[in-house]
């Protein structure tokens, strides 16, 4: 892609392409800008995608680069409506990878019910990028019945996690590493948005917090919780879902899972009082089948996030900077 | 001319029979005046001449109290005071303390006495002490030593103990420990339901040793913190035991009732009888000669020749002991991985699902320490593990104007090192700080070190490696404090320790440190661990390191020494250790071999990677279990025909997988794999003559917990003998990552950056 040919003529080639495939009454305004009507509370978000490879098991950086600026709204209980969609691409990305790619945002924007409503394309130069950058950004209205903060998390709350942990990071590390194990690893990215929406129909502000817990994993999540909010958290592992492919894969690996990347998956702080009967609904979803109570806020321990082991024991819960480096002597 | 003469004097001075010490030596020199301990040591107030002073002086310092140990002493002429008695007052803080914390000591033979006379009124009395014996440390709250500052202020003592604390003539003069049956410390035993046993004093103990014999775990509590009990020669409780504890195979400390009992199983050589009936009273590592009887020595110490042993550090151990008459195994009262307990009710809780009955007692512990751990190879003392009897005082360094410093340690051996005054205090060993209890426990600690010696440290230092747990509080700390925070990289911290320990930062000549351990973060964020340094005049530089190899799998590498095999094995060999794995790791492992990058010097990995090797281990369920199962096999070589798997001129860096190779060739050859360890550990010992020779140092300083390996140093030893060669490693404190802390603090204090 661009190989040989000007800058210019390639944006506007991909540009027509990109409005051809994402075809919706505003994109086709061609305007500077998308005009859109706003009521009520909106929530604002964006996010650039950079993964390293660009398709693997499971998805690829186009759907990737929807369901996380749609599942970011949908974790502050918003209802997402409208992004944005920019891509910095390298020289030498095929047009057939473009077209894929493409396609699978058409696709996920489809199934989240979002639509596309202004954009950039920019090529640069070989070395100057890694294949395909997207940033997208998303607007979405409040749902009526949420109110979420992190202010409103309280001791006694039951931490809720929708499904296995760890597969995304998995996913892509096998393929980065060309690690062969007993069976395909997949990533489960996904929109969690109908999931959210559904839960905030019947349980309201008795759910306090959701956040997706990406990068650096759970283990970055909780911790980040727990410090900005001086409470204590206490993780049972033998609660923790998770895939029995993955955890052989990270068990070999030497590799925590609680700090591996996720995607798909999002975590609830919700009030005791309907923790069970929220577990019970998150259950029947689709995208909350392997869901688990796994952990409580806690007086004790302020700004700690405390897991209990299965082989006994409390373990210390960090965030990662970077690569997990060997400590035991 | 009489004058009043101050007398100043410092050290280990209270706790130890000082002032009833004091007294009674003026007493017999007919000389007026008082005595009393401040936050410095002990004054004296003395009206005498000058030949007086002399010879009570003289005297003094020639026989000072067994447990004390005199740093310094000062003589000063004050304004003259009239004294028409001789006193001991209370204690005075007027000023900052500038003292050490007096250490626990075990029972002592006078009092071991009394405790088993008929007509003495201890008799069976579990918290018999005296001047000279009993918890001090462990119970301390404030300082200085006085009975208020302790546990023991919530007893009061009955007549006869108050007229034995205040005649001059007794033991337990001015004895701040001092109880007795009548006004002391109550025992009592429960079950897992805390439902008590009724009976006397007298008969727990006898109830105890019951229990014992019928199979059961009991959890005592020491003057230290909570030990885990149970019967040495009985299987199904020893089994029980490591079900519980969720240790399979890591081997257990026994308790002794007396040196006889160990003698007629070991042959103990001076040095370790010493070890075991001094006042520290710590574990000492014995290697098993002959087949031992009524002992189930396959269950307490797994494929091991050698087990750590100990006598009654307590009264209340020695009653046990006496009842008991057979060994028992004792090891910390904890669950995996966590904190020795040492409050009633946390014990009875978190202890339930191992032990069957707790005996308790209401003397309350203020700093649990396990018990520490030690052993010797030929002359050399190597400390394993620096806890009850030893910590925290560091007395062969006195600091002068130093400001206040916290060094917070390593990670997994964690300790910390603090200088609120002129002297050192390294704490007793916490362990691995990924464990919530230990973190907290070695958090509050640093806590009480700051309160008692009301001294906020100016400055933190920290490990290089920025997810070790010490140092992410240490950064807290600082920020909280507003304090200097310093990075010390890991084996600099190894090695300014031991140099720190033999006081070499100001030798003439340059100084190699030779130091081996598992993982370190380098300077160049590859994982050191078979490091050479020079230092001369406050320059530490790094001369060379073993070749680096690859590091794969995270902290995985460290439990399973195939892991460390493959990455050392060349092509050439590595068919012959593909069936220590399975077809996907096969391919896992060597796929990351391919792309990693991580690489490493580690002198702890090279041995696991020659244990799997020989097929001593491929997985390990305890760490240094590789390590130790080396040297062991190494120890079994009797002959002394070692192969040196290396030729000195044909390498700058030490050629770790050469050694290997060389290895894989001479078990192909047929060499047993007695001597093919053996010359392993030969082939070190003699790289490391290379390197010195080479660089043209005359003295060697080894650090790092590969050096707690007994048959590496008796070939270095050999290798030194009759060579102008000087060698040095830690004595009083631990080789592995014990040191750390200290190591920081010598680094921090002696090294031009
Ligand atoms: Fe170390
Ligand atoms: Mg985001
Ligand atoms: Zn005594
Ligand atoms: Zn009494």
């Amino acid at each position: 892609l661009g190989h040989g040919s000007g800058g210019v003529l390639t944006n506007k080639l991909l540009d027509s392409g990109v409005f051809k495939i994402l075809s919706n009454p505003l994109l086709d305004e061609r305007h500077d800008g998308a005009l859109i009507n706003l009521e009520g509370k909106t929530a604002f978000s964006t996010d650039s995608f950079l993964v390293s490879p660009i398709f693997f098991p499971g998805g690829n950086i186009g759907e990737l680069a929807v369901n996380g600026t749609v599942n970011d709204l949908a974790m502050c209980g918003a209802i997402p409506k409208y992004l944005s969609l920019s891509f910095i691409i390298e020289e030498g990305l095929t047009m057939t990878e473009f077209w894929e790619i493409l396609l699978s945002i058409k696709c996920a924007c489809e199934k989240a019910g979002v639509t596309v409503v202004t954009g950039d394309t920019k090529v640069v130069e070989k070395g100057k990028g890694d294949k395909i950058f997207i940033n997208t950004s998303g607007i979405g209205s409040i749902h009526p019945k949420a109110n979420i903060s992190s202010k409103r998390i309280k001791i006694g709350d039951k931490i809720i996690i929708s499904g296995n942990i760890a597969s995304h990071g998995m996913a892509i590390m096998s393929v980065r590493e060309g690690l062969q194990f007993e069976s395909e690893i997949l990533s489960d990215t996904t929109n969690l948005n109908h999931t959210i929406s559904a839960l905030l129909d019947t349980f309201g502000d008795g759910i306090h917090l959701l956040t997706d817990p990406t990068r650096g994993g759970i283990a970055t999540v909780f911790k980040e919780i727990a410090q900005h909010n001086g409470v204590g958290i206490d993780i049972f592992q033998s609660e923790l879902p998770i895939d029995n492919q993955v955890s052989n894969a990270c068990e070999l690996l030497g590799l925590d899972p609680i700090y591996v990347a996720n995607e798909g998956l999002f975590i609830s702080f919700v009030d005791e009082s309907i923790a069970d009967d929220f577990l019970k609904t998150l259950r029947n979803d689709d995208n909350g089948t392997q869901a688990n109570i796994i952990g409580t806020v806690v007086e004790t321990h302020p700004k700690q996030v405390i897991m209990e082991s299965v082989i006994g024991g409390k373990r210390v819960v960090n965030m990662l900077p970077g690569e997990q480096l060997p400590r035991i002597c | 001319m009489h004058k009043t003469y101050k007398i100043t004097l410092k050290g280990q001075v209270q706790g130890v029979g000082f002032r009833p010490f004091v007294f009674s030596l003026a007493l017999k020199h007919g000389l007026f005046g008082e005595v009393y301990n401040n936050a410095v040591g002990v004054i004296v107030h003395l009206n005498a001449s000058s030949k007086q002073l002399h010879d009570f002086i003289n005297e003094l310092l020639l026989n000072p109290p067994i447990s004390s140990i005199i740093k310094s002493h000062q003589i000063e002429v004050i304004e003259f005071k009239v004294f028409l008695n001789f006193n001991i007052i209370t204690s005075k803080k007027d000023t900052q303390l500038n003292i050490p914390l007096t250490p626990d000591f075990a029972t002592c033979a006078a009092c071991k006495t009394d405790l088993l006379n008929a007509e003495n009124r201890r008799i069976h009395y579990p918290f018999t002490t005296c001047v000279n014996c009993g918890p001090r440390y462990a119970i301390t709250t404030k300082f200085p030593f006085e009975r208020e500052h302790t546990s023991l202020s919530n007893f009061s003592m009955c007549s006869n103990c108050q007229s034995e604390y205040e005649n001059p003539k007794n033991r337990r003069f001015h004895s701040q420990t001092n109880s007795c049956p009548d006004c002391g410390v109550q025992l009592t035993l429960v079950d897992t339901s805390g439902n008590p046993y009724e009976s006397s004093q007298q008969q727990l103990l006898q109830k105890v040793s019951d229990l014992l014999n019928r199979g059961h775990i009991v959890a005592i509590k020491n003057t230290n913190g909570y030990v885990l009990c149970c019967d040495a020669n009985h299987e199904k409780a020893i089994k029980s035991l490591r079900h519980k504890k969720k240790r399979p195979t890591k081997p257990f400390a026994l308790l002794y009732p007396d040196l006889k009992c160990i003698k007629s199983q070991f042959n103990v050589t001076e040095q370790e009888e010493n070890a075991l009936t001094s006042s520290v009273a710590p574990i000492v590592i014995l290697p098993i000669q002959n087949e031992i009887n009524n002992l189930k020595t396959e269950l307490v110490a797994p494929n091991l020749k050698h087990l750590g042993v100990m006598l009654p550090s307590s009264a209340l151990l020695c009653l046990l002991m006496d009842t008991y008459k057979k060994p028992i195994i004792a090891t910390s009262g904890n669950t995996h991985g966590s904190a020795i307990h040492f409050a009633n009710d946390e014990a009875a809780r978190e202890l339930k699902s191992i032990a069957d009955y707790f005996l308790h007692h209401n003397l309350d512990i203020q700093f649990p320490q396990d018990d520490s751990v030690l052993k010797f190879s030929s002359e050399q003392q190597i400390i394993i593990r620096r806890s009850r009897g030893l910590a925290p005082n560091y007395l062969d360094i006195e600091i002068k104007d130093a400001e206040p410093i916290l060094a917070m340690g390593a990670h997994l051996k964690s300790t910390f090192a603090y200088v609120p005054n002129h002297y050192i205090y390294v704490s007793q060993y916490f362990g691995n700080l990924d464990n919530y209890e230990v973190l907290t426990r070695f958090q509050s600690t640093i806590t009480k070190y700051i309160d008692l010696f009301d001294c906020i440290p100016k400055t933190l230092l920290i490990d290089a490696h920025p997810q070790y747990q010490s140092s992410l509080i240490g950064k807290e700390l600082s920020e909280k404090w507003n304090t200097k925070l310093t990075q010390i990289q890991h084996h600099k911290a190894h090695f300014a320790s031991v140099l720190g320990e033999h006081d070499l930062f100001e030798a003439d000549e340059a100084v190699l440190g030779v130091i081996w351990d598992g993982t370190g973060l380098g300077d160049d964020s590859n994982i050191w661990g078979g490091e050479f340094f020079s230092y001369h005049n406050h320059q530490m530089n790094r001369l060379t390191h073993f070749d680096y190899f690859d590091w794969i799998a995270g902290d995985k590498m460290a439990e399973e020494p195939r892991l460390s095999l493959l990455s050392l094995t060349s092509e050439l060999h590595k068919q012959s250790i593909q069936h220590k794995f399975s077809d996907t790791e096969w391919t896992i492992y060597n796929k990351l071999l391919q792309n990693n990058t991580l690489k490493t010097s580690s002198v702890g990995r090279l041995f696991d990677a020659m244990a799997s090797l020989l097929n001593l281990i491929d997985l390990s369920t305890y760490e240094g279990e590789a390590a130790m199962l080396l040297e062991q096999c190494a120890l079994d070589y009797k002959e002394k025909n070692y192969i040196d798997f290396l030729e000195c001129n044909s390498y700058n860096k030490v050629p770790s997988k050469t050694i290997i190779q060389q290895a894989f060739n001479a078990l192909q050859n047929g060499t047993t794999k007695e001597r093919i360890a053996a010359s392993f550990i030969h082939t070190m010992a003699a790289a490391i003559i290379c390197i010195v020779n080479k660089n043209q140092i005359k003295a060697i300083a080894c650090s790092g917990g590969v050096f707690q390996n007994a048959f590496l140093l008796s070939r270095l030893k050999a290798l030194t003998k009759n060579t102008s060669l000087m060698l040095k490693f830690n004595r009083k404190l631990s080789p592995n990552d014990e040191n750390i802390s200290f190591g920081q603090l010598m680094y921090y204090t002696h090294i031009k950056v």
